[in-house]
């Protein structure tokens, strides 16, 4: 009796958050910008279109290009004044981990806060260690010249997608009363990501998923990946290029694009401290409508907090 | 906080076997991997020897996948105890970075617990645990900062052990209630490593927390090890390293070395 009170404990999963917003972009009181902003380091940008031909614009010219500083870094300079970078090959529950802003933040293990003498606060998720955030903004660029460091480009990646099954969205209907659920279509949506089948078939051994009800099935879509240290300024700009797309007289009903946050960054939104369990997901997936509305889902996971 | 470690990979002659090994660990993603040397102890005065230098495995180690460090190896001796008088400690256990016992028998485990100058105390994972775990002596080794260990390895390999490993860390879990555990693979090929949040994941099914699942491959470990280096400290406060003296300097010595005042070696 004893044995089986323990393992219904293993029935639960680590426990994870997904706060859901519906708002429209003409809407003032609006808060999208604030989010965006708010979300520093993004890894990976992917824009979808369903339904009809031709690319998802704006996509090629976010993410810019960024310096890889003695293996160490990643950083983007933007403007001057404005810089952003956050360590290379450093894990949040293992390592120290460095992120500009260029406000300093450091998550570092008890060693290393004990050597270092800086104030800070202990971490909400791990025990020995803590989280120290400066005040004022360093600036780093006449330093950078001194190390050795080397160009990245973001990279593009482009895919179109043949009768995919796609479920129903009705723009009023966020919560899937009539349609699909929040966590089903966030679920569909990476099922799609990754060119998972979705017919249930009864001879795959692989994917026994199937696309949320009601569906229609799309004869083309296309997925618009770009990945790299993407600032929130480049994702604004490609929010705003995909507001414009409805403006075409032949357009899909509805876009969707998914910002994957860096699992291994000190932050999520603002300053609210970001942690890695089994799995360090901080994202949050806009999907546009035809008269301007939008849904804004925001996920992260264990070992953080709610989002805004 | 820390960064993963795997304290028990078996120890073998063949060197190639246990690169391999490493190379599996470092890719794996722990930053820490121990070489167990076991030894069953024996009524008589026994050598158990040094071990070999970890500096002759590699020219270089392998890099921990995702970070920028190489692989830290360790030694580590298990000894493997029937009877309390057996147990002695002696010179050679100052070249093992982790000293571990296998106690066969409840009295030498008691005995573990509450004195032996150990790290840690290995858990059966082939066989059915010949003795009930009592909370005093469980709870009198989590005050002295020693380490319960469950290895893993045998569960991959056959079905029947994997039911003695599970039973007898769940029976553990009760007394112990999921502190100063550790797990770890006991792997005598790449094949039987798992990777860490596969093994937090696993600490699960032996009754452990999400959070001391995950401490079990990671704090507890730097915690045990932490333990091990006291052993080669005064009390685990002063550590005394040998300076080496320059050639030239001892022969200006004219006075012969005089007795130091008590204060000085604080």
């Amino acid at each position: 009796i004893q044995t089986s009170a323990m393992f219904s404990e293993l029935q639960k999963c680590p426990r994870n958050v997904l706060v859901c917003e519906r708002s429209s972009f003409m809407n003032e009181k609006s808060r999208h910008d604030k989010h965006v902003s708010q979300h520093y380091f993004n890894y990976k940008v992917s824009a979808r279109r369903y339904g009809c031909d031709g690319g998802v614009s704006g996509v090629e010219e976010t993410g810019g290009w960024g310096w890889m500083g003695a293996l160490t870094a990643l950083c983007v300079l933007c403007d001057p004044g404005r810089f952003y970078a956050l360590s290379y090959k450093t894990r949040i529950d293992q390592d120290d981990v460095v992120a500009l802003l260029p406000l300093l933040i450091l998550s570092v293990v008890k060693d290393t806060y004990e050597q270092l003498g800086l104030e800070g606060r202990p971490s909400q998720y791990y025990g020995s260690s803590a989280l120290l955030v400066g005040t004022e903004a360093w600036s780093l660029p006449p330093c950078l010249s001194r190390y050795p460091w080397k160009e990245l480009q973001a990279s593009v990646d482009t895919q179109t997608l043949r009768d995919l099954p796609c479920p129903v969205l009705h723009g009023d209907d966020l919560r899937g009363e009539t349609a699909c659920e929040p966590h089903a279509f966030l679920e569909w949506l990476g099922a799609v990501a990754f060119v998972i089948c979705s017919e249930n078939e009864a001879t795959s051994f692989l994917s026994t998923y199937e696309c949320p009800e009601p569906r229609t099935l799309v004869d083309q879509a296309v997925l618009c990946t770009v990945t790299g240290l993407l600032l929130p300024e480049d994702i604004h700009s490609l929010l705003e290029e995909l507001r414009r797309y409805f403006d075409q007289p032949k357009s899909s009903s509805w876009l969707s694009l998914v910002v994957h946050g860096f699992a291994d960054s000190p932050i999520s939104w603002g300053m609210a401290e970001h942690g890695f369990h089994k799995g360090g997901e901080n994202f949050y997936s806009f999907v546009l409508f035809k008269n301007q509305d939008y849904w804004l889902h925001m996920g992260t996971g264990a070992n953080d907090g709610c989002p805004p | 906080m820390a960064a993963f470690a795997d304290l028990c990979i078996s120890g073998t002659n063949d060197k190639k076997r246990l690169q391999s090994i490493i190379e599996t660990a470092a890719h794996l993603g722990y930053s820490t991997v121990a070489i167990n040397h076991l030894v069953e102890v024996q009524p008589k005065k026994q050598e158990i020897g040094k071990p070999k230098c970890v500096s002759e495995l590699f020219d270089h180690f392998p890099i921990v996948q995702g970070r920028s460090r190489p692989i830290r190896v360790l030694n580590r001796l298990t000894l493997v105890v029937s009877d309390t008088s057996h147990f002695r400690q002696t010179a050679d256990f100052k070249f093992y970075d982790i000293i571990a016992i296998y106690p066969k028998t409840e009295k030498v485990f008691h005995a573990a617990c509450m004195s032996c100058d150990v790290d840690i105390i290995c858990i059966a994972a082939t066989e059915k645990q010949p003795f009930h775990f009592k909370r005093p002596p469980v709870f009198g080794a989590i005050e002295r900062g020693v380490f319960f260990e469950i290895s893993y390895a045998a569960a991959i390999k056959d079905s029947t052990m994997r039911r003695y490993t599970i039973s007898n860390a769940i029976s553990l879990m009760e007394t112990c209630k999921g502190k100063n555990v550790i797990v770890s693979s006991g792997a005598e090929k790449p094949l039987e490593l798992r990777g860490p949040y596969d093994i937090a994941n696993l600490g699960l099914l032996f009754g452990l927390s999400e959070g001391d699942a995950k401490a079990a491959v990671s704090a507890n470990c730097r915690a045990a090890l932490l333990h091990g280096e006291t052993r080669k400290t005064a009390l685990g406060i002063i550590r005394t390293v040998k300076k080496s003296q320059p050639a030239d300097e001892r022969e200006d010595k004219e006075a012969p070395p005089s007795k130091k005042a008590k204060l000085d070696a604080m």
